[in-house]
């Protein structure tokens, strides 16, 4: 194994053209550095990103919220520049690992990595999120939501990595929820969440919504079936009753004949409740469901 | 009276500034000169005739030797009350984990290497993991005898009298599962030869003085030609009191006259050590319409793995535990130990007397119910008091604060 | 197994050192410089008895490759000279089997190094990837509820 620390951006897009996929971006390390322990994962090459500027930080820009690639975990929780109806990003990368963790992993690592659990997968699907990919003179955009091919395979070219992730950020009547379901509260894998964005007019009436889950298929996805039927309605008892029906019908087809499948299409319900009420809350600056 | 000089008084532990320091020494803290590093070959499989073929690992330049059984100088066995473990597997493996071969190269690296080369040859043989099949006569051995090797029983009373005589009955079925220890400091040991030619052994051990003799014992020399050294031991709860890296490093040290080290993975340290029992328990209690508890009938099996460890004393005390803190005047018990191929299991906080509880309590909560009491009400009514006889027969003295203690739950 | 060389302070002295390219900084510290007071424990960042401070932040010594250390600030157990941190662990009883100790030392002092005056939750938290297997946390909770309280004039609770 060559283990290398580039200098600059265009420095790691030379060296991937060079090796190609025989170079392995590493970051923050934390499932990287367990997968070539455990002989799971043998690059000839590692690249080194953790250091380089440019892929790091949070900005804003007229139109997006843009996040580097090599971001931490930490940075993405505590960052001024997201906005409290953003609180649901803020949340799933809170929700990640530990402090150790955070301090080292990054949103880049969590989407390339195409782990169904990825925690900040679900409320960037959730946001609409835009991908950059770069390779040596060039550069190329993806929506996140055609990025996953299978579980952890993603549409990256030999020479490509990730360098930015990019949504629009909130208006005041739109919020960003997320709701997990762990096995306890620090350094769980999820074993379920939920990521909501709505938009919501004057009379609870759903503009806009874009819900996605975690750990529940190959890799976290839209799930569109059930923004279909949301859109248009009153957010009420009955048309949130209605919904999780759905989605329990929904998640229990997904994964029929899997153990998991009965529990997990009762458990997304709350989860997905959960989430959606917390959006709900970002929009109205109340939490209409409060006794729920 | 005296003014108590550390009874009631907060006490700085001796150890704590060097814990706080990072100065404290734990077995994988210690590195010597010219040390070797040795590596643990397991068994994969849980129930296997084995043939092993070292050749090709030791052909591996740093390679220095790799250990079989046939390299234990003294006996190939140990354990803390029957010697039913091997030191390294002879003929056949019972669990995944055994530990087969101990390869010692000059790095760790070297060592881990080499693992790759170890050849073992498994010729699979029928298994049993639930203890109650294990408890069945054409149920495969695990070891060369009937595989259930303890039974206690606690005979009080007239039970079947009794029952006749309750107007309750609860008869339930609890299960709990194997727990590992989980000390935050996985094993790790140190062996050399001193300037008199004793075999030091530092070791993070709960029992050096049985080591010792252990130890003494495979390597076939007299007690007082084997030290064993606890340094700072990284937590415990029962789960370092049989042998793992002690005997391997021994015999390393021996044979090859240099220091030798090993440290266990964290994975390595589930294999490597026991469990807390897994138990069923059968459960039939009975009481009168007013709380009184008048006959328990209990079975208890505990799954002891490959090995016995404690399973004897174990069991024997989850028995002597089974009524609870209540006094029953008619009791059955049968508690038994089995062998099966699952991981052993062995001492850990509580001793058999942590499984029984799940049982006795809910079905005291259940009675409770049947019977229209409260919780509190019917503990009350049976609980242990100064001069109660519990059912083996010991009358309790001194300070029983226990009806005190249901009292003070009652303002919650 | 090609040298990589590396320029990385710790605990305030620099080193120049030669490392395997796949070795890991727990390794480094540990095996190279004989620093054992940062413990291994499980070697995948669940336990978090080999924290170490990087560059200001506490991180799994075991989950960072030593050549990702180059140009970096490490600071261990050894480099920390926080007495106040130190006794009220030692005077609340927060130290058994002591294997956890030296992670949840630097987990406390990063967390106050940032807030004199965390709430009960915000502790929990901050030690919230460091495992303890002998105190059942409370008193490494109240251990750090009374440093954060000397620290910020008090005597204590």
């Amino acid at each position: 194994m060559e283990a290398i620390k580039p200098k600059s951006l265009e420095e790691v897009l030379e060296y991937k053209y060079k090796y190609k996929n025989d170079a392995k971006i590493i970051a923050g390390g934390t499932d990287l550095i367990i997968k070539i322990r455990k002989g799971e994962e043998n690059p000839k090459v590692i690249l080194d990103i953790s250091t380089i500027q440019e892929l790091k930080g949070i900005r804003e820009t007229l139109e997006y919220i843009d996040i580097g690639s090599a971001t931490t975990f930490t940075k993405i929780s505590e960052c001024i520049l997201l906005n409290k109806n953003l609180k649901g990003l803020k949340d799933a990368a809170k929700s990640v690992g530990s402090p150790q963790i955070r301090n080292r992993g990054t949103v880049g690592g969590n989407i390339c990595n195409a782990s169904p659990a990825a925690d900040t997968v679900p409320p960037l699907l959730a946001l609409d999120s835009i991908l950059v990919l770069e390779r040596k003179g060039r550069k190329r955009e993806v929506y996140l939501k055609d990025f996953f091919k299978d579980k952890g395979r993603v549409d990256l070219g030999e020479d490509e990595i990730l360098t930015r992730i990019k949504f629009k950020n909130l208006l005041k009547n739109q919020g960003l929820g997320f709701y997990k379901l762990g096995l306890r509260r620090a350094l769980a894998i999820s074993r379920l969440s939920f990521a909501v964005f709505l938009e919501i007019d004057e009379m609870n009436r759903i503009e806009i919504i874009r819900i996605a889950s975690g750990a529940i298929g190959r890799f976290p996805m839209r799930e569109y079936e059930l923004e279909e039927y949301l859109t248009g309605r009153i957010i009420n008892e009955d048309t949130l009753k209605e919904a999780e029906s759905l989605l329990e019908r929904i998640i229990f087809e997904r994964l029929k004949g899997r153990q998991t499948a009965k529990f997990k299409s009762i458990a997304a319900k709350g989860v997905f409740k959960k989430a959606l009420l917390n959006a709900l809350y970002l929009c109205k600056g109340v939490n209409e469901f409060e006794k729920n | 009276m005296n003014e108590l000089k550390i009874v009631g008084k907060s006490i700085k532990k001796i150890d704590a500034k060097d814990k706080v320091d990072g100065t404290a020494v734990y077995p994988q803290d210690i590195y010597l000169e010219n040390m070797a590093f040795g590596v643990t070959i397991r068994s994969t499989r849980p129930h296997a005739y084995i043939k092993v073929d070292t050749k090709e690992a030791e052909k591996i330049d740093g390679v220095i030797k790799v250990f079989t059984y046939k390299d234990v100088p003294g006996k190939n066995h140990h354990g803390v009350v029957l010697k039913d473990h091997e030191v390294f597997a002879s003929k056949k493996v019972r669990r995944i984990g055994d530990p087969i071969a101990f390869i010692v190269a000059e790095t760790k690296e070297i060592a881990e290497y080499a693992k790759n080369f170890v050849k073992v040859e498994y010729e699979e043989i029928p298994a049993v993991f639930d203890p109650e099949e294990a408890m069945k006569e054409e149920s495969p051995k695990v070891h060369d005898r009937d595989n259930v090797f303890y039974h206690f029983k606690i005979r009080r009373g007239d039970v079947e009298r009794a029952f006749l005589e309750c107007d309750v009955i609860v008869e339930n079925v609890y299960k709990v599962p194997m727990v590992d220890h989980a000390f935050l400091q996985p094993e790790a040991g140190v062996a050399y030869l001193d300037e008199d030619g004793r075999v030091v052994v530092i070791a993070s051990t709960q029992y050096p003085h049985f080591d010792q003799e252990e130890i003494a014992e495979s390597l076939g020399v007299n007690k007082d030609m084997v030290r064993v050294l606890t340094p700072a031991v990284g937590g415990a709860f029962g789960g370092r009191e049989d042998i793992t890296v002690q005997i391997h490093l021994a015999i390393a040290a021996l044979t090859l006259k240099r220091p030798v080290k090993t440290i266990y993975s964290r994975e390595e340290s589930f294999l490597a050590h026991s469990k807390r029992h897994a138990m069923k328990m059968y459960y039939k209690t009975g009481a009168l319409k007013d709380g009184t508890l008048l006959a328990l009938e209990a079975k208890i099996i505990g799954d002891s793995g490959a090995y016995a460890s404690w399973a004897m004393n174990v069991l024997r005390k989850a028995a002597v535990h089974a009524t609870g803190p209540y006094y029953i005047p008619n009791v059955k018990v049968d508690s038994f130990a089995v062998y099966t191929n699952n991981p052993f299991t062995g001492a850990m906080r509580g001793f058999g007397a942590t499984q029984v509880p799940i049982a006795y309590e809910q079905q005291i909560d259940i009675l409770a119910e049947k019977l229209g009491l409260t919780p509190i009400e019917i503990r009350l009514k049976n609980c242990f008091r100064e001069g109660s006889e519990t059912s083996t027969g010991q009358i309790l003295e001194g300070f029983i604060p226990l009806e005190r203690c249901i009292e003070e739950l009652k303002s919650f | 197994m090609n040298l990589k060389k590396i320029d990385v302070n710790i605990n305030g002295k620099d080193y120049c050192l030669e490392v395997e390219e796949n070795l890991r900084l727990i390794d480094l510290l540990r095996d190279k410089l004989h620093l054992t007071g940062t413990k291994e424990g499980c070697g995948e960042g669940e336990c978090g008895a080999c924290t170490v401070i990087m560059d200001g932040e506490i991180v799994n010594s075991c989950l960072v490759l030593a050549f990702q250390a180059d140009k970096c600030r490490i600071i261990t157990i050894e480099g920390i000279e926080d007495e106040i941190i130190k006794n009220s662990f030692i005077e609340e009883g927060a130290v058994q089997c002591g294997f956890c100790t030296p992670g949840m030392v630097l987990a406390a002092k990063s967390l106050l190094d940032k807030n004199l005056n965390p709430n009960e939750e915000e502790i929990r938290e901050a030690i919230s990837g460091n495992l303890c297997r002998c105190t059942g946390y409370n008193k490494i909770v109240s251990a750090i509820k009374k440093a954060a309280s000397i620290k910020r004039g008090g005597d204590s609770e």
